[in-house]
Parts: C-alpha cells; structure tokens; sequence
C-alpha cells in the first residue's frame, strides 16, 4: 500500500512538473522580456547582437532581451511561422524584401506613434529617414544599406596592360576578356547566374537608363514603362552576355553568391561586383594579398551614369507584440549612437547616421569607393528597388530561371526582356 | 466442439483483442496526430490561395492550384526529370550495391574495416553530400575536372553544373555514390541468409560462378531484391536533398524533379500550388507503395 501511495505520488509530482514546464514563468520581478529574431545570422553577427543587446539592459534594468538566431537559410520562413503564429515575436530583422509580404498578411506594427518625437530621428541619414517611413507608415527603421561596388584585381588589370580599374560596363567587357586566361586557371569577372543572378543583370540594364530612371522605383522609367522596355536594355543585356560568355568562367551559370567570393576571394577571378560585407571575406584570404586587390565604384553606363539600388534591412516589431514601447526603445537604442556605429562599421554596412561616413574607417582602403560614390550622386544616382512587393520573391524566381535560359541558350535577350516587361507591366496595372 | 467452448474462445478473442488495441493506442494517438492531422491539415491549403506573401485573401479555388500545374509546361519536363532521376540512380546503385555486397560477403582481412568504410556514407546528410559534391563538380576548382585532367581523359574541364545535360549526370552520379551503400547493406544481409549448403550442392553439380550466382542467388533473395528496388524507387522519388544543394533544379528548371520544384514553389510562399504539387506526389507514390505491400504480401506467402 505504501509502495503503491509512493508511485501515486511520484505519478502525480511528474505529472505536475511537466505541466508547469510548458507555462512561462511569471514575471515576478516586474520585468518585461522582448523576443529578438534576426535573419541574416552569422556567428560573429550573433555576438556583436548580444553585446549590444546587453548593454540596452545594462541602460534599461526593466527589460530582458531574448535573442532567437535562426540559420540563415531558414530565418525568414522560421520567422513567417513565428508571425503567423501569433505569439514569440516582439522584434525582427525585417528586410527590404520581406517587409511587403509580412506588412501585407498584417503581421508588423506600424510605429509611428512610438517613434513621435524620437530625439535620434535627426540624426538619421535622409535614405534611412525616407525608407523607414515609406507608404506612410513605419513598418522598419533601417539599421544599415547594402551598396554595391566593384572590386577588382589591381595585379591583373596591370598585367593585362591596364592604367586602372574599369570605369563602364563596356571597360569591364575588354579588362576581364584580356584578364581571361582558362588554360592557367584564371577568369576575368565573376559572374553571377545562379540563385539572385538577375540583380546584377538589372544593375548593367539600369546603369544604360540610368538618366531616364525613376529613382522612387528602379524598375520604372520616368515615363511609367519598365526599365526592361528601353531600346537600351538589350544594348546593356548585349553586353552582359558578351562578357559572360567571353570573360567569365563557364560554370558561373550555376554561381550565386558563395561561389563568386570564392572565385574572386581564391585568386581566380579578376573582378566581382557585390556588397561591402564581402570586403571582410577578402581581406581574410590566404590567396592575395591587401596590395593585390581594392574596389572601384559602380560601373557607369554610356551615359556615365550609373544607378546604385538601396538595398536594406532594419528593425520592427510584430503587430502581435504586446511590448510595443519597449521594443521600440530597443530599435531605437540599436538605431542610435555608438551602437549603430558599431553595428554598420562591423558588419560592413553603409551607415544610417549622418555624419558616421565621415569616419576615418570608410575614408580609406576598400571603402573609399563609397566614400566617391556618395560625393558624386549625380552620377551614382540612388534609386529604390520595388523589393517590398509582395510578389518580389516570385519574380526573383521568374528572372533566375529566364537569365539562365539565356546563359545556357534557351531564350534570346530581346525575349527576356520582352518577358520581364509584361510582367511588371501586368502587375502594375492590376495595382 | 460444444457451444460453451466455441463462446468462451470467441469472448477470449475479443478480449485479447482489446489488449492488443489497448497497447496500440497511445502509437494509434500519436501518428493520428503527427502524421495524419498534418497531413489532412496540409492538404486542404492544396484547394485555396494559400500564398504567405499574401494571406488577405485565402479563398477556396477548388481544383484551380492543380490547373496551375498542369497547365504549366515545367511540370512536364519535371516529371520527366523525375522518372529519369529514379531511374538512372537505381540501376547503376543497384549493380554496384549488388557487386559490393558479394564481395563483402566473402571472408577475409579487415572486412570489417571495408564494411564500415562503405556503409559511412550511408550516415552522412543527404544535403551535405550535395554541398559537397556541389564543389568537386565545381567547373573551376573543382576536383573531378582536376583528377579527369591529369588522367588524360579531357583537354578542357567541363561546366558540370552549367549546362543541362551534365547537371544531370553530376546529380545522378553523386546520388549513385550516396545510394550505393544501401543497396549494398540490405543486399549483403539477404546474401547471408542463403544456406552454404545450396551452393556446396551447386558445386558439387559443377555449377560455375556465373550459374550460381543467375540460377542460385538471384532467385534465392529475388523478394528481398524487389522489396529494395520498390523502396529505393518511393525514396529516391522522394528524396530531394542532393538536387536541391548541388544546383537548386538549375540551369533554367533543368534538374527539378517534383520535390525540388515543390521546395523552390514553397520557397517562394506559394503554399497553395506547393500542397497541390505534394498531393501529386502522394498520388505518385501511393501507386508505388500498393506495389511494395504485394511484394512484402508475396514473401509472407512464401514464407508461410
């Protein structure tokens, strides 16, 4: 009987202790906890967070931040789910091409009446001011933007006979050809025409409209057509090609992102356009040295001109959060000051606050591209992709799989263009 | 046999019966609620307008998402980039899975190092291996292009994973080295329940290696070789891992197979289409799987 009462009890005290686990312990000290979920993770990016985020509860005592990192493949779906959900998100990374698709499904706050009369609003750039509140409502506060530049071999463009780096789309076509070399392993551009190879198809077509472009919306001319509609579209496309098919190394059909830093980062490509974040990975690599490389700004269509696409990320807080104010006091801590600084400059991002370019950091080396560009905006025109569409990711899908029919001979340029014309036509129109 | 007999055996029955149910129930429970509830939940998303980048508007389309795919000239090339995909891996996994395992089912030194060496790969992800076979086909630096080099066998190194055909070939040849070593371990293990008896006989009849092996092993174990091929076709059919990390279906949809489309659709948040493409899927493997339970039926049969 005794036995039987012991099990009895040890049933019952399991059987209550596996139902207390399952609820959430209460806040007994008064504090609130927020749930951070970032979606560009990376271990060194996970660390710098949390230290950032230590500091915000060293200044703030009432609040407890949890970061929730995901792997970077998975984030933004992980972070879809969370949304979708309902609950376990106060605030996210939200992205220049996820801020459609969640604000659309009504899964963001607006937090406009959390930032009235946030004293470090001034001190943002006029880009970080114009995207964190555009359409009117402040569904993210950039924390940083993504520009493109090019970076290239300063020991090859020499050998090949060249005073400096290529300064058009047309230069870059006769440097990289007399770079390509396949019998000694070495290729002139590192061409992108695997997973997000469109973007830089659409960086050589807007570059050859770029006096024509609407810098509220990248894909559009000024007279409402698309950028894809341009008799000088299939020039800039011509020329792509050209220098795919004559100076870049034949498997690049299948390259994305990993494989171009490898081929440049390894020695084996002369010149790859990409982001600042790329200037850590090659300044880390064990193939070439810090004096046989550097960046150079945009490439510049027949016009001179060129249209450098802002592409960001920032943070926002979920609509089902019930935190609102706090988790706008931690956006704008991480928007802010030293920590904003410190974030940008270690994630090699291009800075949301005024004043922070001028940094002795982005004056020199690789950055200095950046530095001209931003001097110069008349002829590196800032435009705004329409990334927060909510049908973005399907044309990114579309304009993948159609860029490699054309690489691998399926599909003309002229059909491609004519393909990528109707559809923001059609969508457009049904807007 | 008198009534109180034929009662009482049919009350212990009943009653052995609900024992055996009552055993059976909290697994009944749980895939009830982790396989079949996900399964039906999932499935209705097939007949609406599922897309995540839009949930405004979740209407019911009916057969609309399945119209989609039909219509769509991709799902043609797809499906028949699946059959090729099945077929091309099974035969060449199973001949050398077939080899392997009569060569590791002889006796001698370190064969148990051998045996752990070939079933290794067995253990890694599907995924992984993708990655991995993604860089050795790398045109560029790529070690297959570097060994087929300094063996004389090309001039110019190939663009593996750049133009449809050898995509194709590259996928194939890396999911014949990850299937291999399964064929192999169930091959093996039906090898070794052959009596030596039989082929003590056969040579003592004069029978050579090629006799025995077509007129003896094969028929021997020809169930268990059928059970394999049926299960390889459903997981191979199923099983997207190394396509998708080796070329994404690329170049230009090339290299899909259904699950890899599923993935690349699902990916692209439209939930609706991809749930119709999975029900497709089951249909497709359904049809497979009535063949697998007649095969396991058979030996059962054959068995008794």
């Amino acid at each position: 009987m005794t036995k039987r009462k012991l099990l009895a009890g040890l049933g019952l005290g399991l059987v209550t202790a596996l139902a207390l686990s399952g609820c959430s312990a209460p806040a007994g000290d008064g504090k609130v906890t927020l749930q951070l979920v970032e979606s560009l993770t990376s271990p060194a990016r996970t660390e710098l967070l949390t230290k950032l985020i230590g500091e915000f509860e060293a200044q703030n005592p009432d609040i407890n931040v949890d970061l929730i990192s995901p792997p970077t493949d998975q984030a933004d779906q992980k972070i879809q789910q969370m949304l979708q959900s309902g609950s376990g998100v106060d605030v996210l990374e939200v992205r220049d091409l996820t801020v459609g698709p969640f604000s659309a499904n009504g899964w963001l706050s607006d937090m406009t009446t959390e930032f009235d009369g946030w004293d470090g609003w001034d001190s943002l750039t006029p880009n970080a001011q114009s995207v964190a509140t555009a359409g009117g409502k402040m569904y993210f506060v950039p924390y940083g933007f993504y520009g493109i530049s090019l970076f290239y071999r300063t020991d090859m463009v020499k050998d090949a006979g060249f005073d400096g780096a290529p300064v058009s789309w047309d230069d870059i076509v006769e440097q990289a050809t007399a770079i390509q070399d396949p019998a000694a392993n070495q290729y002139g551009y590192a061409f992108r025409g695997g997973k997000n190879g469109y973007t830089n198809a659409v960086l050589a077509i807007s570059a050859y409209v770029a006096g024509d472009i609407d810098v509220t919306n990248a894909y559009r001319l000024k007279n409402g057509d698309s950028i894809f509609s341009a008799p000088e579209a299939l020039d800039a496309m011509d020329t792509y090609l050209t220098l795919f098919k004559q100076a870049s190394p034949p498997s690049s059909v299948a390259w994305g992102y990993p494989e171009m830093v490898e081929g440049f980062t390894n020695g084996s490509t002369g010149f790859l356009l990409q982001d600042p974040e790329v200037i850590a990975a090659v300044s880390e690599s064990k193939a070439i040295t810090a004096e046989q490389w550097n960046t150079a700004p945009m490439l510049v269509g027949p016009s001179g001109k060129a249209i450098q696409p802002l592409a960001t990320a920032g943070w926002g807080t979920a609509e089902a959060s019930e935190h609102k104010a706090e988790s706008a006091r931690l956006i704008q801590f991480l928007n802010s000051g030293d920590a904003s600084i410190e974030f940008t400059q270690k994630n090699s991002l291009v800075p949301i606050l005024t004043g922070a370019a001028d940094d002795p950091f982005y004056k020199t080396g690789a950055w200095a591209s950046y530095l001209y560009m931003n001097e110069n905006p008349d002829v590196y025109i800032t435009a705004e992709q329409p990334r927060g569409v909510a049908w973005f990711t399907e044309w990114a899908d579309k304009a993948d799989t159609e860029l490699q029919q054309v690489l691998i001979g399926q599909m003309t340029n002229k059909e491609l263009l004519a393909s990528w014309d109707s559809y923001w036509a059609e969508k457009w129109a049904a807007e | 046999m008198s009534p109180q007999k034929t009662t009482r055996r049919r009350s212990f029955s009943t009653r052995r019966g609900l024992v055996i149910a009552a055993f059976m129930a909290p697994a009944a429970v749980f895939v009830a609620l982790f396989t079949y509830y996900p399964m039906l939940a999932g499935s209705q998303m097939a007949f609406r307008n599922w897309n995540l980048n839009n949930l405004s508007n979740t209407d019911w389309v009916g057969l609309g998402n399945f119209q989609k795919i039909f219509a769509d000239p991709n799902f043609y090339v797809i499906l028949g980039n699946s059959v090729l995909w099945v077929v091309a891996s099974i035969v060449p996994q199973f001949i050398i899975g077939f080899a392997l395992a009569l060569w590791l089912r002889r006796k001698f030194v370190f064969r148990g190092l051998y045996q752990a060496l070939i079933f290794f790969p067995w253990a890694i992800s599907g995924f992984l291996i993708g990655i991995l076979f993604r860089w050795m086909f790398n045109g560029e630096f790529g070690v297959i292009n570097d060994l087929l080099m300094k063996a004389g066998l090309i001039d110019t190194a190939i663009p593996w994973l750049a133009e449809p055909g050898t995509a194709m070939t590259a996928v194939i040849i890396a999911n014949t080295w990850y299937g291999v070593t399964f064929f192999a371990i169930m091959i093996l293990a039906a090898l070794q329940s052959v009596p030596d008896e039989v082929y003590e006989a056969a040579a003592l009849d004069g029978s050579g290696k090629v006799r025995t092996l077509f007129s003896i092993t094969i028929p021997y174990i020809s169930t268990t070789l059928a059970l394999t091929v049926l299960l390889r076709v459903i997981w191979i059919f199923n099983f997207p891992d190394i396509i998708w990390a080796m070329t994404g279906g690329g170049p230009a949809n090339q290299t899909h197979i259904i699950t890899t489309w599923m993935i690349s659709i699902t990916q692209r948040g439209d939930y609706g289409q991809a749930s119709a493409l999975g029900l497709i899927v089951v249909a497709i493997l359904l049809v497979f799987s009535a063949f697998y339970l007649m095969a396991i039926r058979e030996k059962k049969g054959a068995r008794s």
